[in-house]
């Protein structure tokens, strides 16, 4: 009868190879080879067992209790999170739009007011219907408009969040 | 035991139409979704941070973001992996900014359990088979470093394949199989 005796340097590297195979994650040539050489050699089938009992045990590790209310108040948490950040974009949005409106009207009065005034409105020296002053007037009018709203949208939602 | 079913369940993918309608802002697809990984995430998420509060915050932040990022998530691709990405990049900032210290850092522990074992004599692993394996085991694992903690938690109790756990830790494969192969050498050694 013969036996198969395994090379040292066969033998090394199967070793090597045991948590791995016991972690199912060695390719199926080289679970062949340790399947094969652990048939024939009882020190590495041994050894294979002590890895596999470790693989079993990480398996079936106390499992932690998921904390109360975790669940619930994650749900309402992202809830809150998605209207907020709806109501965001959509105040943006809003902003833009009203800042939009706001050049546009402003121009149009421009027009209306350059044909009403035929093209002069003094005022201290400065003709106000002038694109340059006009335009300096229109634009601090919007940006104060502008400004008073996002404040008073965000007394609103600040409000709101702590009703 | 219910728990452990629902957590170590081999549960398919999310299904198509509650990602469809998570995508759509839908609630009802966020709850089924939230509620098909409760335990499982929070679970990832205690295994890495080892901290009560933080797994619970990071719970939250993950699904915050899922919420903010879940336009971009292609679909054909696994929602698992994805998920536990997210988590996982959220967790590890959170363990850099926390510590300051290397990911691969053995954790600091008191007594190590293998002296705690020293006494009867017998074969360690015997001892733990026999008395309370699995508090050990944990016991073991939590002073792993963060790392190892991953891929151990991921192959082993997510029971994820090898390429999803690189896909969720940004590795190469071969970096995975490294990573699993010291892991249970160093937690061997620790119990010894």
């Amino acid at each position: 009868m013969t036996t198969h005796q395994p090379g040292r340097h066969d033998h090394d590297q199967i070793r090597s190879l045991l948590p791995l195979a016991a972690a199912g994650a060695l390719s199926p040539d080289e679970l062949k080879a340790v399947m094969e050489h652990a048939a024939v050699c009882e020190s590495c089938r041994r050894e294979w067992d002590v890895w596999g009992s470790y693989a079993t045990g990480l398996r079936q590790l106390p499992q932690p209790a998921l904390p109360k209310d975790l669940f619930a108040r994650t749900y309402r948490r992202v809830l809150q999170e998605r209207a907020d950040s709806l109501e965001r974009r959509q105040n943006g949005w809003m902003l833009g739009a009203l800042g939009l409106l706001s050049w546009v009207s402003s121009f149009v009065a421009w027009i209306a007011m350059r044909a009403w005034t035929g093209g002069t409105l003094d005022v201290f020296g400065t003709n106000l219907v002038d694109i340059g002053p006009w335009f300096l007037i229109s634009t601090l009018l919007t940006w104060i408009t502008a400004g008073s709203a996002a404040v008073a949208l965000g007394n609103q939602r600040h409000t709101r969040r702590f009703q | 035991m219910i728990l452990a079913a629902s957590m170590n369940a081999e549960a398919p993918d999310t299904a198509e139409s509650a990602l469809a309608g998570l995508k759509r802002g839908d609630s009802r697809a966020l709850e089924t979704v939230m509620g098909q990984y409760q335990h499982r995430l929070y679970r990832f998420l205690l295994r890495l941070t080892q901290d009560t509060a933080a797994a619970e915050d990071l719970f939250q932040q993950t699904w915050l973001r899922v919420i903010e990022k879940i336009g971009r998530y292609d679909a054909r691709r696994e929602f698992t992996p994805w998920l536990f990405a997210v988590a996982r990049n959220l967790a590890i900032d959170y363990l850099r900014q926390r510590r300051e210290t290397s990911l691969d850092a053995p954790q600091e522990s008191g007594i190590a359990p293998g002296e705690r074992l020293a006494a009867a004599g017998l074969d360690p692993l015997e001892q733990l088979l026999e008395f309370e394996r699995g508090s050990m085991l944990a016991a073991a694992i939590s002073e792993l470093p963060v790392i190892h903690r991953e891929v151990l938690t991921l192959r082993f109790e997510e029971e994820m394949k090898l390429e999803e756990i690189a896909e969720i830790s940004s590795i190469p494969l071969s970096t995975v199989k490294s990573r699993l192969l010291r892991a249970m050498q160093s937690l061997r050694g620790r119990l010894q």
